[in-house]
């Protein structure tokens, strides 16, 4: 009886946030104790589409930046996780893997920040995207050492004994045996990129504008409306990775 | 003499897995090896097909020392006790996996795939998945991409191992076949006394990392270590055999 009203209520508890912060991106004059915005327009998406504001550029930048976040720590923590995964030390290599989570990003941040001036990567987007593997290399390691297990190993085997070299192993058995492990992974990893905030402010010294950042930027200043805008667009992206996911991973 | 092992040695940390084991197998023979878990069967195999390097000795094919060549080059197949299909290939393209590592024309890898599966009775579940098949079926189609490379020795881990009785023998018959119609060189690893006598056309005992092979089956049976006397006295003192 109460599964229909419960379903939609579900639903709209989960959707309400979205149709919001939508709703919000096209208000102006919101004063309090007004319960919603005095004016409707599309004004905000108008200065973001003429390109009169940065938004469209940090958009791109985070963009960027999580792509490549996710296809380097992917790929990296793959093949890192094999090799741990395999070495008699593998409990003592996992135990390393955790260490940065051990830290608040902000303060994992204060401590590599002298080094990353030194070194002159403070401020810059290659600096950021070194800071930000720190986070996501390590998730990647831990997630994928439950993948090599010996089964795995035994069908690596059985390939090389049917005639397959490492190539052919890796590309025929290793890829597919491991699609939907390496999507997770992306998608994972591109989350850790897309939302982090307090390696990506230090270090990039306000000078690495990443969407994230700008959401704070804009909340700091009490401009909702933009801030509601910047939010819009940082959700699309995880949206669209989401569905992709689904219909990769689930499909009969 | 086709395979040659001489003096072969291995020690895992402090335990000695295989201590200077040698022994010979002419072509187109199986030979039975029975063994409790932990005797050194597995290492003895993986060390043959190349997954294992020993500290010691030699692994010689057709007059060839193998030692230095990498497993992928042998042509010499390890099968587990498990199927191991691959998951994201159905029965077809398992069996097809090996030709296509070696790229043969399309109408080959089609035609020889087909042969291959007709013989295993697997005709109609060839687009099924691993998923799909029942043990035997999973089993068949894995002898099927293990035979159908020819390859030069086919090293059977407890093949059967997870196999219900019925299953079993129906495998053990058709193993046999298989084997004899592709003249494969094959090395049946076991700890089923009964399957290691039903299986071999040699026999050979490895307990502590030692193998011994018999020169005859009669010699085998013979051998009060190999349980074949304990076997008998169990059936004769329930009043069945003689």
């Amino acid at each position: 009886m109460l599964r229909k009203p419960l379903k939609y209520t579900f639903a709209a508890a989960v959707l309400f946030p979205f149709a919001f912060l939508l709703a919000l991106s096209f208000g102006q004059n919101w004063r309090f104790p007004a319960v919603l915005p005095a004016t409707w327009t599309t004004d905000n998406w108008h200065f973001l589409l003429a390109g009169q504001s940065d938004l469209g550029q940090s958009l791109l930048r985070s963009l960027g930046i999580s792509v490549g976040i996710a296809t380097v720590a992917t790929g990296l923590s793959f093949f890192t996780a094999k090799h741990i995964a395999y070495h008699p030390w593998r409990e003592r290599w996992l135990t390393v893997a955790y260490f940065p989570y051990v830290f608040a990003p902000v303060i994992l941040a204060a401590t590599l920040q002298f080094y990353f001036l030194r070194l002159g990567l403070a401020g810059k987007v290659g600096g950021v995207l070194l800071a930000q593997l720190f986070i996501a290399y390590p998730f990647g390691v831990i997630f994928f050492t439950g993948f090599w297990n010996e089964r795995m190993r035994a069908m690596e085997q059985l390939s090389a004994t049917l005639g397959g070299n490492g190539w052919q192993t890796f590309r025929r058995v290793l890829v597919p045996a491991a699609k939907g492990a390496l999507l997770v992974c992306f998608f994972q990893t591109f989350l850790i990129s897309w939302f982090e905030y307090g390696l990506t402010s230090l270090l990039g010294v306000g000078k690495v504008q990443t969407l994230t950042v700008k959401v704070f930027q804009y909340i700091g200043e009490a401009n909702i409306f933009y801030a509601a805008l910047a939010s819009v667009l940082l959700v699309l992206p995880p949206v669209g990775l989401l569905w992709v996911n689904k219909r990769v991973l689930f499909k009969t | 003499m086709y395979l040659k092992i001489n003096h072969i040695s291995k020690t895992f940390g402090k335990e000695q897995v295989l201590q200077d084991l040698s022994f010979t197998l002419e072509a187109h023979r199986m030979l039975s090896i029975l063994g409790r878990s932990g005797s050194g069967k597995t290492t003895l195999l993986k060390i043959i097909a190349g997954l294992e390097m020993p500290d010691s000795g030699t692994v010689e094919l057709n007059g060839k020392t193998m030692n230095e060549v990498p497993a992928h080059l042998r042509n010499i197949v390890y099968l587990y006790q498990e199927p191991l299909l691959f998951p994201h290939l159905n029965a077809f393209e398992n069996v097809a996996f090996g030709l296509r590592l070696r790229k043969l024309p399309e109408t080959d890898i089609h035609q020889k795939t087909t042969e291959m599966l007709e013989s295993l009775e697997l005709g109609d579940q060839s687009k099924k998945m691993p998923g799909q098949l029942s043990g035997g079926q999973r089993q068949r189609v894995a002898f099927g991409r293990a035979l159908i490379v020819e390859p030069q020795v086919l090293l059977l881990d407890e093949p059967f191992g997870a196999l219900d009785t019925e299953t079993r023998s129906a495998m053990q018959q058709l193993l046999k076949r298989m084997v004899a119609t592709f003249k494969i060189t094959t090395l049946f690893v076991t700890h089923d006394l009964k399957e290691a006598l039903l299986m071999g056309d040699e026999m050979a005992l490895m307990q502590g990392g030692i193998l011994k092979k018999y020169e005859t089956k009669a010699a085998f049976v013979q051998d009060a270590r190999t349980g074949v006397g304990e076997e008998v006295a169990f059936w004769a003192a329930l009043g069945i055999g003689n």
